[in-house]
């Protein structure tokens, strides 16, 4: 499987871990994107959102990938 | 029932988030995948936003739960008679806590309460399974949120706002016909129709809170919710304000030109106003401007009784065409965010509003669940019932539900009868579909026009409930794993403590919680009469809350009196409009009088204690008018009088008027005398 963090003991699936972490970083995102009345351009805002999220899941995922995948989800990873 | 494009949305979005839950769950080896498919039912909603929110507090409360299972079970499985206290008590304090808040909010705590009693109860046998069960909970049941929520918030998502706005209007136009019908004094008290309005301004609030969950692109105007309320709240009782005002009118004398001539013309505009063409809340016609003027110019100068009415009828009327403009504003600035560009009232920042609670029924409540609870786990334990467990877990998460129905019996009924009709598929599906299929394909396409169904009756108004627990007990009949095992004693035995558990909670909740609505109705309007003669002691409390709570509590009261049948206690006791005309009379006499001099302001205090002594006099059973309150204001009156009028004087005035209007028996009149110091 795709590595582990482990929290005092109990094994969390690092894909867990990222995809909570990119929920957070959306959540501001959006924020931001609402404030500057970005929405208003979007036909499906409920379409783009999940699209954004899993840009930037894969983004994280990319930009985490030295410190927790192992080896052979690298090698998938670069193609 | 019609099959509009809505209804289509929703049910294609459901199946859809149902389907892929289970795929999930069957993919990633999860223990009860039917768990998932429960969960997906339960948040459906055809409203994207009251689905997001319900998603979120669904997993905070899950978790908070599953961790609390955590805690109290490795110490007490050895002690079970602690164990069942522990967890009846846990789900008893849940309830209370979210019996507090009629917000979204509260549904955290509910899942808190019984998630401990579904994971709780499940592993008492196998102690150390508790650690992997509250986590596969836990998972199963984010799995199907998830889906949900995206499912949802994909498809054809529907917001919560095009409803709202639909219903703003429906609100706004009764308001009309109510000042149109009531100063033309042809109106019979509207009570349902004042039920309604009530509902709907709390309605207003707990809606609003699923907005901020909703897709991005629908914008979040809280401030201007929270001022269209305040608004709406204050229009029924400036209306009946004028209503009262001119019945002692005319029974003073016969009524004067003017005041027929501004009655006339605000009747007259409020019929006419346009819906919502984003007109200004200045544009209010001048000539009922004028005509209020005229009104009050013809009435200045003087303290007999009939000319101080006069003056009121002007102040009211003018403040109800403030208020009618105002919320037809905002009714406007809500449907058209970016719309209209000219500026409108000024919004007040948005509080933190209670709506009005019942301690002592929380109270209730909390304590049938935790008997509740406790009765299952006593069969349970005395009588060696191996699905006892389930019944424990059921009569908790009964009790939780039953909580906040009106009728338990009637949803028990209802939910034994889905159970009756949903086994009996769910037992075809098990015994004779599923041994002739295999793989995913073939299961996704056999459930599909079953699962079809039961959205499609989830969204429909009618069949909402029934289709839910159709839904739920199919999921629950199934028990889908991820290989075929039939076993037909425990497919009847865990349906059969299903059905216990509930009839217990039924039981236990009719015994401590069934009130008469009546004296339900009587009690909710003393802890108003409480507030009222509350609002002398505290100056300084926010009157618009306390506008709302009362609105709220208005509604409350109506709602009970005529489930009752009892119109007729609406009268000398029991009369919220009248409650909420004296407090917001009085709140405007304490904000003006502190703008005047220091001996004007004194004389004002035996008034505010007299009124808080008749209420609280009302509270324990006294007649409401006295003769102390009367020569109280009175004396205010002839104090008032004495100075020169500028607008805070005659505020105060007015105030005072109004409130001699409520206070006093009909009929009474005030006669101008020289002040006594």
């Amino acid at each position: 499987m795709i590595g582990e963090i482990q929290v005092d003991g109990v094994l969390i699936p690092a894909l867990l871990a990222l995809a909570v972490e990119a929920y957070l970083v959306l959540f501001v995102l959006r924020a931001i994107l609402r404030r500057l009345h970005f929405y208003r351009l979007v036909w499906h805002a409920g379409l783009f959102d999940t699209a954004l999220y899993v840009v930037i899941l894969w983004l994280t995922a990319l930009v985490s990938t030295p410190f927790v995948l192992q080896e052979w989800a690298l090698r998938w990873l670069r193609g | 029932m019609q099959l509009t494009g809505k209804t289509v949305a929703f049910v294609v979005a459901n199946t859809a988030a149902v389907l892929m839950a289970l795929y999930i769950a069957f993919a990633s080896d999860l223990e009860r995948p039917y768990w998932a498919v429960f969960t997906v039912f339960i948040v459906a909603n055809p409203l994207t936003g009251a689905v997001r929110s319900k998603t979120v507090f669904r997993m905070l409360g899950t978790v908070t739960g599953a961790a609390m299972a955590l805690l109290l079970i490795p110490p007490l499985v050895d002690a079970p008679v602690l164990l069942c206290l522990a967890i009846s008590l846990w789900i008893g304090l849940c309830l209370y806590v979210s019996l507090q808040d009629r917000r979204p909010h509260s549904y955290a705590f509910v899942l808190a309460g019984y998630t401990a009693a579904i994971v709780g109860f499940s592993v008492v046998n196998t102690p150390n399974a508790i650690f992997d069960t509250a986590v596969a909970r836990v998972e199963e049941i984010s799995v199907g949120l998830v889906c949900a929520a995206v499912a949802h918030s994909v498809i054809f998502p529907q917001n919560v706002l095009e409803g709202l706005t639909e219903r703003i209007d429906r609100a706004l136009r009764r308001c009309r016909t109510w000042i149109t019908e009531a100063l033309a004094a042809t109106q019979s008290s509207d009570l349902e129709g004042q039920q309604q309005l009530s509902k709907l301004v709390s309605d207003l609030q707990i809606l609003y809170e699923h907005v901020s969950f909703e897709t991005s692109d629908v914008p979040r105007n809280a401030s201007v919710v929270g001022a269209l309320q305040d608004r709406l709240a204050l229009i029924l009782p400036r209306v009946s304000g004028v209503q009262t005002a001119l019945a002692a009118l005319s029974a003073a004398g016969p009524i004067t030109r003017s005041t027929l001539q501004a009655i006339e013309a605000v009747s007259h505009w409020a019929r006419a106003t346009p819906g919502a063409h984003g007109a200004p809340p200045s544009d209010t016609g001048s000539e009922v401007r004028a005509a209020l003027a005229r009104l009050t110019a013809e009435s200045e100068n003087g303290a007999e009784w009939s000319l101080l009415l006069q003056r009121t009828i002007a102040t009211q009327l003018e403040e109800l065409l403030t208020e009618l403009s105002e919320a037809v504003w905002l009714a406007d600035a809500l449907k058209n965010p970016y719309g209209t560009s000219v500026t409108g009232p000024r919004l007040e920042p948005p509080s933190r509003r209670a709506l009005s609670t019942d301690r002592g029924l929380a109270l209730r409540s909390a304590f049938a669940a935790v008997v509740g609870t406790l009765i299952a786990c006593a069969l349970w334990i005395q009588g060696s019932w191996p699905e006892g467990a389930v019944a424990a877990q059921f009569a908790g998460i009964g009790c939780t539900l039953f909580a906040t129905v009106d009728k338990p019996p009637k949803v028990l009924f209802v939910g034994i009868v889905g159970v009756l009709l949903a086994l009996p598929m769910a037992a075809l599906y098990q015994f004779a579909i599923f041994p002739r299929i295999d793989g995913f394909p073939s299961l996704a396409l056999v459930l599909t026009p079953t699962l079809l169904l039961f959205s499609w009756m989830q969204a429909s108004e009618r069949l909402a409930v029934m289709g839910f627990l159709l839904a739920i007990s199919f999921a629950g009949g199934l028990a889908l794993q991820e290989s075929y095992r039939p076993d037909f004693a425990s497919f009847v035995n865990t349906n059969t403590g299903e059905i216990a558990g509930l009839a217990i909670a039924a039981v236990v909740t009719l015994i401590f919680t069934t009130i008469d609505p009546v004296w339900n109705a009587v009690r909710i309007s003393r802890a108003g009469w409480h507030e009222v003669a509350r609002l002398v002691e505290r100056p300084n409390s926010d009157i618009r809350q306390w506008t709302l709570r009362m609105f709220d509590r208005l509604g409350l009261v109506l709602q009970r009196l005529l489930a009752a049948k009892r119109k007729d206690l609406v009268g000398p006791r029991i009369d919220g409009l009248r409650d909420l005309r004296v407090g917001i009379n009085l709140a405007t006499l304490q904000r003006s009088s502190e703008a005047l001099p220091a001996a004007v302001r004194h004389s004002m205090s035996p008034v505010l204690n007299a009124v808080a002594d008749a209420y609280l006099g009302l509270a324990r059973d006294k007649a409401l008018a006295g003769a102390g309150t009367e020569r109280a204001i009175d004396q205010g009156l002839a104090v008032l009088g004495a100075q020169a009028p500028t607008r805070t004087v005659e505020d105060a005035l007015t105030a005072l008027v109004g409130l001699r209007l409520d206070l006093t028996a009909f009929g009474s009149r005030y006669l101008p005398q020289p002040v006594h110091s």
